[in-house]
């Protein structure tokens, strides 16, 4: 396998050229330094109207910024971005587009040869000699490489971009089948820089609120029983519903079959008390998920087309009976917004939220009704990220609100000690707070694409004034 | 009688919008220690502004107000500012014959309903405690240990022997003229076990609730002072045993039943009725 040292060297190898489509992934999150040592390579050159397709794009990948004020790029393809580089895009329409996918329906587009790749810069924390590949050792280890498997596997050239080589490793996340070549740099990134946003348990006392509602509608639903599956992130409050539920399952000793998605600490303690059988982990959010990774042959990484690629019939999420799931905005027909803010700004996007709504048995929204003085209900999202019809239930301080199209967890829930309100009751009860907030910002200007995990645009972005 | 009593700052917008959100069964916005000198003003406009657009539904709301011996200008301010809202009451600090008299006073002149709740954290005043108790305005007594262990010198422990005694005091004082008895709040916020332990002791001293000084121990205190599912089922087969054979005194799984067991299973069962579906 050919080790390159330089980046430039490369880059003349590879022959980069105009038009190329090129790939990264997000798994080291904000402590990645190989997007940035690319793209600072290649801001150096007279090259334009590249088509990029990060994973997601986070605050510190100053060199995207870079290349798009030298119009380097014309696309930018992605599932999640936030920060510069997401602010300046949304004031400036790149020539092709902004496009925002989720998890599983990159997998889909690049599996299906939708969207194809010239070059994959996979950041690998160590790769062997043969060009084999994992996340889970290393000095930038970052556990899973979940998000990288479609590329690695359906890019014309796939460059491992790593700072330890060794001899050999058992069980590669990526095989060295498809890889091209290895750029060996002196870092590959800052591990401490993976561990996502909230990645603890919330004090808040709303949030606590939240989170105890949320469990009373999960328990009262009848999910919390003996091979229950359930997906929760690593937000504050979805880790509080975690915490709740392990609670349940002790006083009621159940374990549950698999929880799946983003891995925390709390997750690997579950897994570690025996609580729940297995971890399917496609992301790493802090370093005690990576190194259970590394230990426990319970806790698995899997590639996002196992995960959530909605034309793999095996796919995880397919048996998800459970997912909790935040919001920046919902409205009355229960379409979810985690993509842009009232100010029309990207803040996100869908990541895996439109896929496990769709997939799971039961999608439930939490959020504080009131955010910053804004009602989080809105007659009609910003953005549609997640579709209402996949969304069941939405669960905020003062209510639960079931989709009416699940009338059948309306009839078990009348039953029940659980009470719920009508959507609109909560947003009229917000607004009594609050007052009516303006109208959103004028949209004019199409800059961009929201799309479902099939590939469907089922919104718009539009140019920020 | 409230299990919860959850202090609010009077002057801060995100807690006064969610003081019916935390299950307390009542809450009490602060005027006094709570909010700076620089910020009583915004607390009462703010308050007097909330309550009169959001009147309390389901949930009793009384009011901190300063003290009408020390700080008689402070106190004035409040009370004009509330004595026209829909709440249930105010808190008095520092309550003794001379301040109900003159708070009492106030609100006859002013034809008000709003009762009072003293709070109990001086020492002299446990030498007054049934005059206090007895007086029509007093709807109950709380007992401010920081205060009262400041003014004695003695260190607030978090065990509580030391204020075992006041403690008492307030709660046989209420008891004798069937009042509440409000346990002083327990300050270590993160600490859920202490607080179980600290409320669980109250409640078997007797006082019939618990002041609260963050919105994550209501739960702890409810659960304290609410009957376990085992006392609700005794007391329920107490009270159908006497019941389906019209006996006051009677043995029960081996234990003798008497009027005194019966009475107290029927208050059991009240008490459980009023809040058991809240906790």
């Amino acid at each position: 396998m050919i080790v390159y040292d330089s980046v430039d060297i490369l880059l003349n190898d590879l022959k980069l050229s105009d038009g190329m489509q090129l790939s990264f992934h997000h798994h080291l999150r904000d402590g990645d330094h190989v997007i940035n040592q690319i793209m600072n390579a290649v801001n150096t050159r007279d090259i334009h109207d590249l088509r990029l397709h990060p994973s997601s794009i986070f605050p510190s990948y100053t060199a995207i910024l870079e290349a798009l004020k030298r119009n380097r790029i014309s696309q930018l393809t992605t599932s999640y971005m936030n920060g510069p580089v997401a602010e300046y895009c949304m004031k400036h329409p790149l020539k092709h587009g902004l496009h925002m996918q989720t998890h599983g329906g990159r997998a889909r587009a690049i599996m299906t040869e939708e969207t194809v790749i010239d070059i994959a810069f996979i950041a690998a924390p160590t790769v062997d000699v043969l060009g084999n590949a994992t996340g889970t050792i290393g000095p930038a280890a970052c556990g899973s490489l979940g998000y990288a498997i479609a590329d690695a596997k359906y890019a014309k050239t796939v460059i491992l971009v790593t700072d330890n080589i060794i001899d050999h490793i058992e069980n590669p996340q990526i095989k060295k089948d498809t890889v091209s070549a290895i750029l060996k740099l002196k870092s590959i990134g800052d591990p401490k820089g993976i561990i996502s946003g909230t990645t603890t348990i919330t004090n808040d006392p709303v949030g606590i609120q939240i989170a105890k509602k949320a469990t009373r509608l999960i328990e009262a639903l009848g999910y919390i029983k003996p091979g229950f599956s359930f997906q929760t992130g690593a937000g504050g409050i979805s880790l509080k519903i975690s915490e709740n539920i392990k609670q349940l399952m002790q006083q009621n000793n159940i374990q549950s079959s698999f929880i799946t998605g983003g891995i925390t600490q709390y997750h690997v303690e579950m897994l570690n008390l025996g609580m729940v059988k297995s971890l399917y982990d496609v992301q790493c959010f802090d370093l005690v998920a990576v190194d259970s990774l590394k230990n426990n042959p319970k806790h698995r990484s899997m590639s996002a087309h196992e995960y959530a690629n909605p034309e793999n019939p095996n796919r995880v999420i397919k048996n998800l009976d459970v997912v909790v799931l935040g919001a920046t905005e919902i409205d009355l027909d229960f379409n979810v917004n985690v993509t842009t803010d009232s100010y029309n700004m990207i803040i996100g996007g869908s990541g895996g939220h439109s896929d496990t709504a769709e997939d799971a048995k039961l999608s439930i929204i939490v959020a504080p009704l009131i955010k910053a003085r804004t009602p989080i209900i809105k007659q009609r999202v910003n953005t549609i990220t997640t579709p209402g019809h996949t969304i069941d239930c939405f669960v905020c301080e003062r209510g639960i609100a079931v989709n009416p199209r699940r009338q059948d967890l309306i009839k078990i829930l009348e039953k029940s000690h659980v009470s719920i309100i009508p959507i609109e009751d909560l947003l009229a009860l917000s607004h009594d707070y609050t007052g009516i907030p303006e109208s959103f910002p004028s949209k004019k200007e199409v800059i961009g694409n929201v799309y479902d995990r099939h590939g469907r645009i089922i919104d718009y972005l539009y140019l920020k004034e | 009688m409230n299990r919860s009593y959850l202090f609010i700052p009077g002057d801060v917008p995100r807690m006064l919008q969610m003081l019916d959100v935390f299950d307390a069964d009542a809450v009490i916005i602060d005027f006094e220690d709570a909010v700076a000198l620089n910020q009583k003003d915004e607390a009462r406009f703010l308050t007097r502004n909330f309550i009169q657009t959001h009147p309390p539904k389901a949930i009793e709301v009384y009011i901190r107000i300063n003290h009408i011996i020390d700080d008689p200008k402070e106190t004035m301010k409040d009370l004009e500012m509330i004595i026209d809202l829909p709440i249930s009451g105010i808190v008095a600090p520092k309550i003794n014959r001379l301040s109900l008299a003159k708070l009492d006073r106030y609100f006859e002149e002013k034809t008000s309903p709003l009762k009072i709740i003293g709070l109990v954290e001086t020492p002299d005043v446990f030498f007054d405690l049934m005059t206090l108790a007895q007086h029509p305005r007093i709807q109950g007594l709380m007992l401010g240990a920081e205060d009262l262990t400041r003014i004695m010198n003695i260190e607030r422990n978090l065990t509580g022997d030391n204020i075992l005694w006041a403690r008492s005091s307030i709660v046989y004082a209420m008891h004798s003229v069937s009042k509440e008895a409000i346990d002083t709040p327990y300050t270590v916020i993160h600490d859920h076990q202490g607080l179980a332990k600290d409320a669980t002791i109250a409640a078997n001293l007797g006082f019939t609730g618990k002041a609260v000084i963050h919105p994550n121990h209501v739960e702890g205190v409810h659960l304290a002072f609410t009957p376990t599912e085992h006392q609700i089922l005794t007391a329920k087969k107490i009270v159908e045993y006497a019941k389906k054979n019209q006996s006051i005194r009677f043995n029960l799984d081996g234990k003798m039943v008497d009027k005194p067991i019966i009475d107290k299973a029927h208050a059991l069962l009240e008490k459980y009725a009023k809040n058991g579906d809240k906790s």
